[in-house]
């Protein structure tokens, strides 16, 4: 920032900082006078004493121990389903798991009693369930005794599930993290203190950690492969980004919110500055290769001969059923198919509703006003197809055209937010998809300025305030006050604090552009208010008689705004972004010829 | 003014939240007797306080702890009534937990406070050191581990003997730091461990002439002594006047408790106790009578009173003569330098530490009465922290065992980690070179020591468990655990003593 100033200005001396730190400290020291120093917002006090440069080795171990403790904490409350017969939730869906693919073998894992919290994950999770199941087997049988443990809550088992939630994703999530942040910021020239404060950050994203040590999912796990795919293409590794993608696609399909982005820039990449028709060629057999290995258990426990016995005598997937092709029911082949199109059957639930219970996407809120019950259901599919294309086609083409890595994480986050709003089938819980790259953009340039700040910070409030009517569901109530007001806290943002929204820079310094506009501010602050009404409402007044549901519809509109605006921002700042390249490249380009 | 960064304030609303969090976590019989004394305040007139025993938890503290919390009870009228009703035992509605556990969080304050205080009183060479320092009491797993789990209020007594304590530092303020003690004996009578001291620096500072022992200051003994006494008739007063002294004294002091409490403390009886059990099977060969009466014993001598079956019997008259010895050692160092500071907190520690080894039926929660006023002078150079590592690693290892479910281990080990590996490392950077030289062997064995920490913890943590199953031998980690946690505990008590003397 200071570098950016009139060069006639003398830039103020900043003590205790390495010659080398860019600009980019700024955000976060502030000096009030008279050569004093305050941080920035409090998270920046907390690490305060590292900002001299103390060893990663230390500064890593005690991030990851605090932002554990705080996971764990959260694990102790409730999760979803708990005391809840005859379904339960999430964590009796996964328990399940565990439960089936340790004693059934692998040709019916994805057929057996289907009523009943059947598997509809892709196959990595069924192999993550199988290996969990066995390692808890081993403390207790009980816990995933067939048929007889269903709905089993007991608290060494709550213990052993939580567990596994945090193991997976310092396993996964927090090492794809890490690398990745580490990598992004040197690439963006960022000082290590202050990717070490954004590493904190999004460690304590409260989405995250609400969501999956709460009411209980292992999003984590998808979104760590995610991460250790973007980690891959910043190293140049293509080839192991795909690995990483098709293992996240293979955790949970929802990573296909991300796809379309990866696709782009990956097509991108062999495609600018000059056609690249082998690394095309690799990129494409080893996406090919990595999903074959994937199924390929599955596969051949689908092809023994007992298998087929079971599937010849079985009804047919629907999909099968589609297919023009007539296959011997006693062939191996037969097997192979059946198998690969329950997988798939159960995998995308094409057969469901457009949208399920209250979420805060474009389609519940126009059904809010103009019900959308009255239309066939496969021309909603169409239009949420249509509508879906359109939100993600200008990003993707961007990604296509300039598949530079530091767009990545406006695209991923502009398209995520597309898939969010306008495609099929969205659960509230699907926000950690585009709140993730969102969130990662703390870690770039520029990324703790007061601007980007605010807008991360505010998205990823309104986030957790859109999952508030699940989470009371699942009695996490308190860890979500307790949780999103100290993210909130330690980033200076409001409720607690409006440091982030005032300008404390005179204008013409240049720093401005960093700061919140006036609009940005208006348009937060009655976001802010909106949502502190709403928990007072909610609180204290009952819905009126006929409308029960009043309350939670008025959280998913004002949520569907509010990610509309968050779209918005993601596109603009890619575009800004990119307009920046262009402008370097072209600045570098005359340079080049002037010599 | 300096700022310092994280400020108090900062770190208590972080912690504040993560304790929060804490709420459904795992509760001690403590919370249990803490509701029961809610009740019994509440709904009794003061006459039957002591005398009440529908629960088994009955008033085992002083009037002005039973004072808190009648104070209390009048907040607690309006969240859930039945938990203040006597004959409710056991009962935990979740606006009990949530109300109980919120008082230790606010009730913290006072600690926070009195922190705030403490730097405030330091001068400004010396003001980062007290700030970590407080820092580092602030987030203790000590009082993480027996307040926000457990269930206890120390935090906010603590706060009380810190306030006192730096109330100490001045001469103009000793009268109240005075009385700040009095009123602390009459909440919880524990801190009588560290009376001596505080009497015999008051004595020294505030009744005698600094430069003449014979010559005494009148008006502060008048002062001093009005207002002492005159806390204890507010607290004792009214039951003496029902008669009911005799009845206090019995509930205050149940003195038919045994030698070591079911955890063992890591104290110098522990590791008695151990050395006799370690005893027995050479005593044949060394030609040792064996007391096999103490062999057959149920309790082992953790309960009830203690036989052992070789090494001689303790009783409580060796306790009290040992732990009264001990404590009069670092007393004649206080009593030469009047108005020396350093020298007082130094006295307080060391007589905690006598009545932490020495005491009778020693509590291991009571650690904290040495880490924590110890805590306030670890800083003032390298050889009191040297003195201090070991203490601070074997103290708060040493309250593991009072946390033994599954879902709570995680927190006790991952948050004592965090706090050793952050405050060991500042402490480190933070403390002064001492203008003595270092005592060698203590340095290098107190490194030793801690490096042992490490496979130890994950010795008893889970090798033992892949070694020898869940169920076999399951005593010997906290054997383990236990000695070398009264190893660490003795061997800095060793060093303090050296570095308090040679200061």
């Amino acid at each position: 920032m200071a570098n950016l100033a009139p060069s006639h200005r003398p830039r103020p001396r900043k003590k205790g900082r390495p010659a080398t730190s860019p600009g980019s400290n700024n955000n976060l020291i502030l000096d009030i006078g008279d050569g004093k120093q305050t941080p920035a917002f409090p998270l920046v006090s907390f690490l305060w004493a590292a900002r001299a440069g103390v060893s990663q080795w230390l500064i890593l171990p005690l991030i990851l121990m605090a932002v554990g403790l705080f996971r764990w904490a959260v694990s102790l409350w409730g999760y979803s389903g708990f005391q809840v017969p005859p379904m339960h939730g999430d964590f009796e869906a996964q328990r399940h798991w565990m439960e089936i693919t340790t004693h059934l073998p692998m040709a019916q894992w994805y057929t057996y009693d289907l009523q009943y919290w059947g598997l509809d994950y892709p196959p990595l999770t069924a192999y993550h369930s199988w290996l969990l199941g066995k390692i808890g087997s081993a403390f207790d049988p009980e816990w995933f005794a067939l048929d007889a443990s269903r709905g089993f809550e007991d608290p060494n088992l709550k213990v052993y599930m939580r567990a596994t939630v945090v193991v997976s994703e310092y396993f996964v999530f927090i090492p794809a993290v890490v690398t990745f942040l580490r990598r992004y910021t040197r690439m963006q020239g960022v000082h290590a203190w202050s990717a070490s404060i954004a590493l904190a950050a999004v460690l304590l994203q409260p989405g995250n950690i609400l969501v999956d040590h709460g009411h209980f999912q292992y999003n984590t796990v998808m979104l760590g492969l995610v991460v250790a795919s973007l980690d891959a293409i910043l190293a140049g590794r293509m080839l192991w980004a795909c690995i990483f993608f098709v293992g996240a696609l293979g955790f949970k399909q929802m990573a296909l919110y991300y796809a379309p982005v990866m696709f782009a820039y990956l097509l991108g990449v062999c495609t600018f500055p000059r056609i690249n028709i082998p690394r095309l060629f690799g990129i494409a057999l080893i996406t090919l290769a990595s999903f074959a290995l994937l199924l390929a258990p599955l596969l051949v426990g689908a092809a023994n001969a007992s298998t087929r016995e079971v599937y010849a005598s079985s009804p047919a997937p629907p999909l099968l059923q589609t297919l023009p092709i007539q296959v011997d029911k006693s062939s191996v082949l037969y097997a192979l198919i059946f198998q690969l199109t329950q997988i798939v059957h159960r995998v995308f639930p094409f057969a469901r509703g457009l949208f399920e219970d209250k979420v805060a996407n474009a389609w519940c809120a126009i059904h809010t006003f103009y019900k959308l019950t009255r239309f066939d259901a496969t021309l909603l599919q169409r239009a949420s197809l249509g509508a879906t294309l359109a939100s993600i086609i200008v990003p993707c083409a961007i990604i296509f055209r300039h598949p530079r890595a530091s767009l990545l994480l406006p695209a991923l986050s502009a398209v995520a937010w597309g898939f969010f709003l306008f495609s099929f089938q969205v659960h509230e819980k699907s926000v950690l998809l585009p709140l993730l790259p969102m969130t990662l953009l703390l870690a770039g340039d520029g990324g703790l300025s007061k601007e980007l700040r605010a807008w991360v910070g505010w998205a990823n409030i309104l986030g957790s305030w859109t999952m508030y009517p699940l989470l009371k569901r699942d009695e996490l109530r308190i860890p979500y006050f307790v949780l999103t007001l100290l993210w909130a806290y330690l980033l200076g943002l409001p409720p607690t604090s409006f440091e982030t929204y005032r300008s404390r820079l005179p204008r013409e310094t240049g720093a401005a552009q960093f700061e919140p506009s006036t609009l940005t501010t208006l348009l937060h602050f009655s976001f802010y208010l909106v949502m502190i009404a709403w928990h007072v409402l909610e609180a204290f007044v009952a819905p009126p008689p006929g409308k029960p549901d009043l309350w939670v519809v008025l959280n998913a509109l004002v949520g569907a705004g509010g990610f509309g605006i968050a779209y918005l921002w993601c596109m603009w700042k890619l575009l800004t972004q990119c307009r920046k390249i262009d402008l370097q490249a072209i600045g570098e380009d005359s340079q080049k010829k002037k010599q | 003014m300096v700022e310092l960064y994280p400020s108090l304030a900062q770190c208590a609303i972080v912690a504040a939240a993560f304790k929060v969090l804490l709420f459904p976590a795992y509760k001690s019989t403590d919370f249990e007797v803490h509701r029961n004394w809610l009740a019994i305040t509440h709904s009794l007139p003061i006459q039957e306080w002591y005398y009440e025993k529908s629960s088994e938890w009955t008033l085992d503290y002083p009037p002005f702890f039973a004072a808190f919390e009648w104070i209390m009870s009048q907040a607690a009228a309006y969240v859930d009534p039945a938990m203040l009703v006597v004959k409710n035992l056991g009962y935990d509605s979740w606006q009990t937990v949530y109300f109980q556990r919120t008082t230790v969080i606010l009730t913290e304050l006072v600690l926070v406070f009195a922190l705030s205080r403490f730097v405030k009183s330091v001068p400004l060479p010396n003001k980062n050191a007290a700030h970590v320092a407080s820092l580092s009491i602030l987030l203790s797993p000590g009082l993480f581990i027996i307040d926000h789990i457990h269930f206890q209020y120390n935090g906010f007594m603590y706060g009380l003997l810190i306030l006192s304590i730096v109330l100490a530092r001045k001469q103009s303020t000793l009268l109240y730091s005075g009385i700040l003690f009095a009123v602390l004996l009459c909440m919880k009578h524990i801190y009588l461990y560290l009376a001596l001291a505080y009497f015999v620096y008051l004595l020294r500072t505030y009744c005698l002439d600094a430069k003449s022992v014979f010559r005494p200051r009148f008006g502060n003994i008048i002062k001093l002594g009005f207002c002492v006494v005159g806390v204890f008739a507010i607290a004792f007063g009214p039951f003496a006047q029902w008669g009911q002294l005799l009845q206090l004294k019995d509930r205050l002091f149940p003195f038919s408790r045994g030698l070591c409490h079911a955890y063992w403390a890591p104290n110098i009886w522990a590791m008695y106790s151990f050395t006799d059990r370690a005893l027995i099977p050479l005593a044949p060969r060394l030609g040792l009578p064996v007391n096999h009466e103490a062999l057959t014993s149920v309790t082992r001598g953790l309960v009830g009173d203690t036989s052992f079956a070789i090494l001689p019997e303790v009783t409580k008259e060796h306790t009290f003569i040992l732990t009264f010895l001990f404590q009069l050692v670092p007393l004649i160092k206080v009593w030469r330098n009047p108005g020396c500071w350093d020298t007082f907190v130094g006295a307080i520690t060391l007589c905690g530490y006598s009545s932490f080894l020495f005491g009778w039926h020693v509590h291991e929660k009571a650690i904290l009465l040495i880490i924590i006023p110890f805590s306030l002078i670890a800083l003032k150079d390298r050889r009191y922290f040297s003195a201090f590592r070991p203490l601070a690693v074997a103290g708060h290892v040493s309250l593991f065992p009072l946390l033994f479910t599954a879902a709570e281990f995680p927190l006790k080990t991952v948050y004592t980690v965090l706090w050793l590996v952050l405050f060991l490392f500042v402490f480190d950077q933070v403390a002064p070179v001492s203008e003595r030289p270092r005592i060698f062997v203590f340095d290098r064995l107190s490194l030793l020591y801690l490096t042992v920490s490490i496979p130890l913890i994950v010795y008893c943590s889970l090798g033992h468990q892949l070694i020898f199953g869940w169920d076999r031998l399951e005593f010997l980690p906290l054997m383990f655990m236990s000695s070398y946690s009264a190893l660490g505990v003795v061997g800095s008590w060793v060093g303090f003593m050296v570095v308090y003397f040679t200061a």
